[in-house]
């Protein structure tokens, strides 16, 4: 398949999972589900991986391209960020800041017990 | 007339971003990853020659069209790393769910806790994830999709930048869950991170940051319900 086409595969596999979103009434990212849908596709054979890989680098290399126009809207909030608004920035780092420790510690707890229990 | 204005802001959002890629090219730093000079210089051009944020996504659209197909692609990485997903599945699941729901609660509780509206408090909530899944579920929650966006900029940002200190200081020194770590904290940001320290942290990261959006949308009509 030429580019264009795996780019057009990967849409209709999102349009399907926001379908199927809409249609069960999840509240779950279409997007989500269409990963769901491709990754199931892949597993299964239905789908090889060369049919659409060159599109697949393609979306992952410029997605924050993509996710720009969405990030622009912070405009509509400059005066958020005054004030208190310095709350909000400190929130974030402080809450990434547990995430990173936490995740980090419970997977190198759980998988030196399972190195030790193995050797 | 509606089809010049929409492609003079896709062309100007992609000279933007091929801009900032040769400055990041140039300066090499966690601070000039393309989307933050080119945020930068998106904002402020619209902000100066006074065009509104609706009159922009007349073009702009067109570009966020492409992140849900993006999501999708995610599958791919998930399926070349199966092997290691399948060998190291418990621990990877159950930090990552830890990771996710330590994320999803402290932000809920810090911002209830400074007292800020429900809009704010909902877009802070799926900021440990990739932003089209963040503003996929910032919108199912109903809080502000570009704040998400904003939330998940900073948590990138400051997640790389406290990875060495946090190595250090909590004797983290197992690849994988520095991989771990960065994923679910830092999303894309962090993976990019990971790849420069290893394959092993590399391969972790992106398939953490893959499954915390995963798990994040499963957790959403948890949380619907629950708050």
């Amino acid at each position: 398949m030429t580019i264009l086409g795996q780019l057009v595969a990967l849409y209709l596999i999102f349009q399907m999972g926001t379908w199927f979103g809409n249609w069960s009434q999840l509240p779950i990212p279409g997007s989500v589900i269409g990963m769901g849908i491709l990754l199931i596709l892949l597993m299964t054979g239905i789908i090889k991986l060369e049919w659409i890989s060159k599109g697949a680098s393609l979306l992952l290399k410029y997605m924050p391209l993509f996710f720009l126009p969405v990030i622009a809207g912070v405009m509509q909030f400059y005066d958020l960020f005054t004030g208190n608004g310095i709350w909000l920035i400190l929130i974030a780092v402080v809450s990434t800041w547990l995430v990173l420790m936490i995740s980090a510690l419970v997977s190198q707890k759980l998988m030196k017990d399972k190195e030790s229990y193995l050797s | 007339m509606m089809l010049v204005i929409a492609l003079f802001f896709i062309l100007l959002t992609v000279a933007f971003y091929i801009c900032a890629q040769l400055i990041h090219r140039r300066f090499t730093y966690v601070l000039t990853i393309p989307v933050i000079p080119a945020m930068i210089m998106l904002v402020f051009t619209l902000t100066l020659s006074d065009i509104s944020y609706e009159s922009y996504m007349i073009g702009g659209k067109w570009i966020e069209f492409w992140l849900g197909p993006a999501v999708v692609a995610l599958a791919v990485p998930l399926y070349r790393q199966w092997g290691m997903l399948k060998k190291y599945l418990l621990p990877l699941l159950l930090a990552v769910l830890t990771g996710t729901i330590i994320g999803v609660a402290s932000g809920y509780v810090f911002m209830r806790m400074a007292g800020f509206r429900a809009d704010l408090l909902y877009a802070m909530l799926p900021k440990s994830v990739t932003t089209p899944v963040a503003v996929d579920v910032a919108n199912v929650l109903d809080g502000n999709p570009s704040l998400a966006a904003l939330f998940v900029m900073i948590a990138g940002i400051s997640g790389v930048l406290l990875t060495q200190l946090t190595w250090k200081l909590f004797r983290i020194h197992h690849p994988l869950s520095k991989g771990i770590g960065l994923g679910c904290a830092a999303h894309a940001l962090g993976t990019a991170k990971a790849i420069t320290d290893g394959e092993l942290e590399g391969a972790a990261s992106s398939v953490a940051m893959t499954l915390c959006a995963v798990i994040l949308s499963l957790l959403t009509p948890l949380i619907l319900l629950l708050l």
